[in-house]
């Protein structure tokens, strides 16, 4: 028989504001995005220095991460097989961009690994692995549009084949000031209450 | 015994050491590597670096495959069409489309050798051959050459990317989507790849030495193979020979850097781990591990630790051919899923070249002689950056 699936909880990072479960935990008004990570990591009271490494990207999906997983307080062997699958449509092209300025001008030549290795969008997937010891299958999508088809497809797929039994979804972007982060974590629940209907209501409410 | 077994009819492989199969065994047996000062590609670095260089230039490889003058066929393409078209001849495979049958090809760097040599002088015809750059370039002319149309698809996950092409071949098979896939990898030697090494820091000015204590990291080399793997019931119909079969894969992530590998080796530990789940057997029940082994201070310490894990004291025979053929990157996988096969088809070892002094931390001793010995089970681990760690098991039976 299938498997019964329902969101535990989710989270948004968008215009200035952290919503989880809908109800906004955190809001200020940076004009920069890197002020407004800032402020969201000592406001979150998140301590994990290699947050400051990370580019924009990562930064964002990371903190969404934290938000869920504090808020959820999973068991370390539960998350060690977490599923995550993600997806964007401006893959790591913000942080592509800053890279080939570093390599552009060859009198003014100065790219460095630390930045490189963040042009790849599913670095984002590592970091929030690394963080959280996570070992479970992952996946990141880069679309047009938010598509919660492949969302609601692939994280059922994931749990009714037992591969994982929590899945960690979502769409994460940032390109130049313009970020949109929206989470969730689905698993087995006792009712059904999972549809891409659901995840797209969640996604589109303010 | 588990239902849908995946059986390999056939294989094809271009190194460094031989242009076929059977070249490549007794270069092994031999003792013949392949690690010699560049000749093909001009570069600064000539003079510090050697590496595993297949010595036919693109024209000979063109010839090869009878392309027309105006192809824009990367080192990439040519090497990978070859080898496959080897693996379909020895598979015996007279019409391609009697079965759903797929080609999943992997690669990391692609056209690369091509853009590097024409993008600083972007006009109509360099356009036309950096065409080929992107990745999936070299498996679409494979897949024209064989005829393929059912399955397509390219992986590139750096130094594991042909082991889990494999492992994507052979799920196919088990879950009935396929009949038959043409799996394997396919990577020529680029400036793009000498630098990127040589940037990290990791390239040895000497012939490798895997798993010695001195190691001063790796030789690059370049290499394509392919595998068919076919459905008992293909085999059945058939009446196929089988070389072997691909008993279990597992492929696991790290969670521990961007690009290096656990100390602890976790990733090697699952992997491994994975692939015994998967082949039903005891990790004792392996004969013969064909290691990852790079040579790379951190790699052959990383997978030491992992087989030490598994094994305790009690480590199976093992070595690394890679001082014979230089890390081929996306072909490793492939190649050595090759050589799996070989040492179990001829019950034989291949040394581990350039060994003297064991590891401190881990006192492993690899198989350092050609060695008969009675295999079963072979098992074949590929590591790549970001802690992608994939491990194949062969069987004979």
């Amino acid at each position: 028989m299938s498997k019964k699936l329902n969101i535990l909880s989710y989270c948004k990072i968008k215009d200035d504001k952290i919503s989880l479960n809908g109800k906004v935990i955190y809001q200020d008004h940076s004009n920069d995005l890197k002020s407004f990570f800032k402020n969201c990591y000592k406001n979150l009271g998140i301590e994990y220095s290699k947050f400051f490494k990370m580019d924009n990207l990562s930064k964002l999906g990371f903190l969404a991460s934290e938000i869920l997983f504090k808020d959820l307080n999973l068991d370390s062997s539960i998350k060690g097989n977490v599923g995550i699958v993600l997806s964007n449509k401006s893959a790591s092209l913000d942080t592509d961009r800053k890279y080939q300025e570093t390599i552009n001008d060859k009198d003014n030549y100065f790219p460095s690994p630390a930045v490189f290795v963040y042009t790849l969008a599913n670095i984002m997937i590592g970091e929030i692995s690394i963080r959280h010891q996570i070992k479970g299958e992952n996946a990141f999508f880069v679309s047009e549009k938010f598509n919660e088809t492949l969302l609601e497809q692939y994280a059922s797929s994931l749990i009714q084949n037992e591969k994982s039994s929590h899945v960690l979804c979502g769409w994460v972007d940032v390109d130049n000031d313009k970020y949109d982060a929206f989470m969730y974590l689905v698993t087995e629940e006792e009712s059904q209450n999972y549809s891409k209907e659901i995840i797209k209501k969640l996604y589109k409410e303010n | 015994m588990s239902q849908n077994r995946v059986a390999i009819t056939g294989m094809g492989i271009m190194s460094s050491i031989g242009n076929s199969v059977e070249e490549n065994l007794h270069a092994l047996l031999n003792n013949k590597k392949g690690i010699a000062p560049i000749v093909n590609i001009e570069t600064r670095h000539k003079n510090e670096i050697k590496v595993g260089e297949i010595l036919q230039t693109n024209e000979e490889l063109s010839k090869m495959l009878n392309l027309p003058e105006e192809h824009n066929y990367s080192r990439t393409a040519l090497l990978g069409c070859i080898a496959a078209k080897q693996a379909v001849k020895q598979a015996n495979i007279r019409d391609i489309e009697a079965f759903k049958t797929g080609l999943i090809s992997s690669t990391s760097v692609g056209g690369m050798d091509l853009t590097e040599k024409h993008f600083q002088n972007y006009n109509a015809e360099s356009r036309r051959l950096i065409n080929s750059h992107h990745a999936v370039d070299s498996t679409e002319k494979i897949a024209e050459l064989l005829g393929i149309t059912d399955f397509t698809s390219t992986t590139s996950t750096a130094c594991s990317s042909a082991a889990n092409a494999i492992m994507l071949g052979a799920r196919l098979i088990k879950s009935g989507q396929l009949d038959r896939v043409i799996v394997g990898g396919t990577d020529g030697l680029a400036k793009f790849t000498i630098n990127g090494f040589k940037t990290l820091m990791i390239l040895s000015d000497t012939d490798c030495t895997p798993f010695d204590a001195n190691r001063k990291g790796l030789n690059l080399g370049e290499a394509a193979a392919y595998l068919v793997l076919e459905s008992d019931a293909v085999v059945k119909q058939e009446n196929k020979t089988v070389l072997g079969y691909l008993a279990g894969y597992g492929n696991a992530n790290d969670a521990f850097h961007q690009t290096a590998s656990s100390e602890n080796g976790e990733g090697a530990f699952l992997a491994m781990t994975k692939a015994l789940k998967i082949a039903e057997i005891k990790p004792e029940d392996v004969n013969y591990i064909n290691a990852h082994g790079t040579a790379t201070p951190n790699n052959d310490l990383s997978e030491g630790k992992a087989m030490k894990r598994i094994y305790g004291d009690f480590v199976p025979d093992f070595s690394s051919t890679k001082a014979f053929t230089g890390h081929t990157l996306a072909a490793a996988g492939a190649i050595e899923a090759v050589y799996s096969v070989l040492a179990l088809q001829n019950n034989v070892m291949f040394p581990n070249l350039n060994f003297k002094t064991a590891i401190p931390e881990l006192d492993l001793i690899p198989v350092t002689k050609v060695t008969k010995k009675s295999l079963n089970y072979v098992l074949s681990n590929s590591f790549g950056f970001g802690g992608n760690c994939s491990t194949l098991i062969f069987s004979k039976n």
